[in-house]
């Protein structure tokens, strides 16, 4: 290949050996995917990828359509779909790839999703208590989950109404979008990965996720931000950027590689159609 | 001593009640028509995916069973405790538990069928049987109108208005029971009412055979909320006609939870414009049960809306039918009708069949049908398990999202309340086995 792979793995992951307490001390606070291979209805789709997010840092992930961008979302995530048939994910000194979805979930894994699942009947507010209480050991009170709750809208201005909606039924493309921060703030995980979270939203839209996005960054908090437009990566400025082509990551760099994608496109890149490589 | 026929004994337990000759003549016709009409057969619309090979006719026999008087409260759903008046049905006889101060000086009457029409009120005479539910309606229905005993009457007189339910609680020490309710909602009136079929006491149970009749006068706004909760071994039939008059609005609900095999006959009748109906039902079926509903919205007048919702779900083998009636006389133009029924499938043992029938003789006519059928879609459960929840919870959270939308539709919030909790414990009692 002619191209360089930045590799910036913190802590060694060697595979023959359990990892010792002072690699997993590295490690832990890194979300560490190594030689991800994943499959979906026999078609391999991800194909070795090698990505570190450490808590704290912000990274972006590019790549064009079909690289494979919301599959590696999905199966970090334990979409029933994908299959893992090589490589490793861990996250917290735990093999995530061993754990069901919903544990991932309460060891502080978060997706912002490309396309929410709609879910009728199913209250925002009560949904988001449920799913709060799931990861404490004391149930908030009804007082303070409302107090937590508006307080979450008002940072991304939604309309209090938003709160008794059904689950993203009926809701525009933007109030989607908007919605699934909304559970990022509320539910505050450590590691957030973002969708395409941008596509759909107006242009204030934008600004004001973003701002929220924004306030969330912590050192508590990694983030795997997917987009196709670097106008996002203005508002929420990554400490690097990823290239993914044909489902591995191809090229890094700081923010300014985001810039240089939107002038070149993934040309650069060679042939970024995953049609016979195999 | 030769035994006394059928007749006889009809009208010996009606002398015994003290009940008016009037009502002991009806009851010896309802008897003679229940004897001479023919049974269901397989080939009627009405009962072609329904069996009924268990009934015996020839087991029924009016018996001289003593007076028993209703039990307390105590199984009253505990969202209902500020209830205004309480009437405890049990075995032959129906006691009045309690009367909330406001209800008494407001005149309401909320009595036992049998009493208030051996006190001579006009308006049971007048309005039992006599137009919405009637012997010649079938054969269940004339079995009720010979054989009911305690019943309930309530009528709720014009202007009042009365926030807190009615409940009446239903409850049998025999084998076999005829409820049977009469509600009358003078002009201007407004009140909830809760007619509950309870397992306690009920566990020799075997057929149940109820009516309902219901009249909501001009401008009255009534919710009429019921819930079968029969135990295991229950076969249970009901008869449910509401007559909705000029401006008045009504809210029922069927929720079917107990029992083996039950069917309902839901008929709203819009009589004049500016009638207003809202049909809900919420069936949630386990092991074998078999529930069949039969719904019939019929517009008479023009300028009517009805509105009908039913869900079911359904685990193990159970089975459904929804066959819903949408009935637009030719006179009826600008009626709204809407029907939906739902089928929550959670598994594949389960069958559902939906037959929608619209009768639309009018043309300017606004009328909406469908029918769905699903599963607990993975990509929901997806979605739920990524923020957490776990598999049972996600899966009871899915449940609860298709039960939702029928139980906002029930305006008081207590009733609303009282039916969600009984449904918890039966999705709880389901997803421990
Ligand atoms: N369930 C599935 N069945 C079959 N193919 C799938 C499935 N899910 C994803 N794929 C295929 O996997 C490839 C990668 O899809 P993926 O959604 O990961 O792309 P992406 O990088 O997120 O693209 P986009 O930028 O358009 O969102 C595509 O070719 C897609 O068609
Ligand atoms: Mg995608």
């Amino acid at each position: 290949m002619f191209f360089t792979i930045v590799r910036q793995i913190i802590g060694s992951i060697n595979e023959e050996s359990p990892a010792t307490p002072m690699t997993v001390a590295n490690s832990q606070a890194t979300l560490a995917i190594e030689n991800l291979h994943v499959s979906v209805n026999e078609t391999e789709i991800l194909r070795g990828l090698d990505l570190n997010i450490p808590k704290g840092e912000v990274h972006a992930l590019m790549g064009p359509n079909g690289s494979g961008k919301s599959t590696l979302a999905n199966a970090l995530m334990g979409h029933p779909a994908f299959e893992v048939t090589a490589g490793s994910v861990h996250f917290k000194g735990q093999d995530v790839l061993a754990l069901p979805t919903d544990e991932r979930s309460r060891l502080g894994m978060f997706l912002a999703f490309q396309y929410p699942a709609e879910i009728p009947g199913v209250r925002v507010a009560s949904f988001l208590r449920m799913a709060l209480n799931a990861r404490r050991t004391d149930e908030i009170s009804a007082m303070d989950f409302r107090r937590l709750l508006m307080e979450k809208m008002d940072l991304l201005k939604m309309d209090p109404k938003f709160a008794n909606r059904y689950l993203n039924e009926g809701f525009s493309g933007g109030e989607k979008k908007r919605n699934e921060v909304l559970q990022l703030a509320v539910l505050q995980p450590e590691i957030a990965i973002l969708d395409e979270t941008d596509s759909g939203l107006d242009i204030d839209a934008l600004r004001i996720v973003s701002d929220g996005v924004n306030q969330l960054r912590s050192t508590d908090l990694g983030v795997l931000v997917i987009t196709h437009y670097q106008r996002l990566l203005n508002y929420i400025v990554p400490d690097h950027v990823h290239v993914i082509i044909n489902g591995r990551v191809v090229d890094s760099g700081d923010s300014g590689l985001a810039k240089r994608l939107e002038a070149e496109g993934y040309e650069q890149y060679g042939d970024t159609t995953s049609e016979g490589t195999d | 001593m030769t035994p006394l026929t059928a007749e006889e004994t009809i009208a010996a337990q009606a002398k015994t009640r003290s009940e008016p000759a009037w009502l002991a003549d009806r009851r010896i016709d309802a008897w003679r028509t229940f004897e001479s009409s023919p049974p269901p057969k397989r080939s009627d619309e009405e009962w072609r995916r329904t069996d009924l090979s268990w009934m015996n006719w020839s087991d029924f026999h009016p018996s001289a069973s003593q007076l028993t008087n209703g039990s307390a409260e105590e199984h009253l759903p505990v969202h209902l405790s500020a209830a205004s008046i309480v009437l405890v049905e049990h075995g032959t006889g129906t006691t009045v538990t309690r009367v909330a101060p406001e209800a008494k000086a407001a005149g309401i009457t909320a009595a036992s069928l049998s009493t208030a029409a051996s006190d001579s009120n006009q308006l049971v005479e007048s309005h039992l049987a006599t137009s919405l539910i009637r012997p010649d309606d079938g054969k269940f229905q004339a079995l009720n109108s010979a054989l009911w005993t305690g019943g309930v009457f309530v009528h709720i007189p014009r202007g009042v208005q009365l926030e807190a339910p009615i409940v009446i609680l239903k409850t049998s020490n025999d084998s076999a029971c005829y409820p049977r309710t009469l509600i009358i909602a003078d002009p201007e009136s407004s009140g909830h009412i809760v007619e509950w079929w309870l397992p306690e006491d009920s566990k020799s149970l075997s057929f149940a055979n109820g009516s309902t009749e219901i009249f909501v006068n001009d401008n009255a706004d009534l919710t009429y909320t019921h819930v079968q909760q029969w135990p295991s071994i229950t076969r249970s039939l009901l008869s449910q006609h509401a007559q909705v008059a000029r401006d008045a609005s009504l809210v029922s609900t069927n929720v079917t939870l107990g029992g083996l095999f039950h069917k309902g006959s839901i008929k709203a009748t819009l009589s004049d414009p500016g009638a207003n109906v809202k049909l809900n039902g919420i069936s949630y079926l386990d092991g074998q049960q078999f529930v069949d509903h039969h719904t019939s919205q019929d517009h008479k007048t023009t300028d009517a809306v009805s509105d009908l919702l039913y869900v079911n779900i359904l685990d193990d083998t159970s089975r459904s039918v929804y066959a819903g009636t949408i009935l637009v006389e030719q006179d009826a133009q600008r009626s709204n009708a809407y029907q939906q029924n739902r089928n929550l499938m959670l598994g594949s043992g389960p069958r559902a069949d939906s037959i929608p029938r619209l009768e639309i003789m009018a043309d300017d006519v606004r009328c909406t049908h469908g029918a769905t059928t699903s599963t607990v879609d993975p990509a929901q459960l997806y979605y739920l398990n990524s923020r957490g929840l776990n598999r049972d919870d996600a899966r009871t959270m899915i449940i609860n999202g298709t039960i939702e939308p029928v139980l906002d539709r029930i305006p008081s919030t207590v009733v609303a309340d009282a039916v969600r909790t009984a449904l918890q414990e039966k999705i709880q009692s389901t997803s421990s086995n």
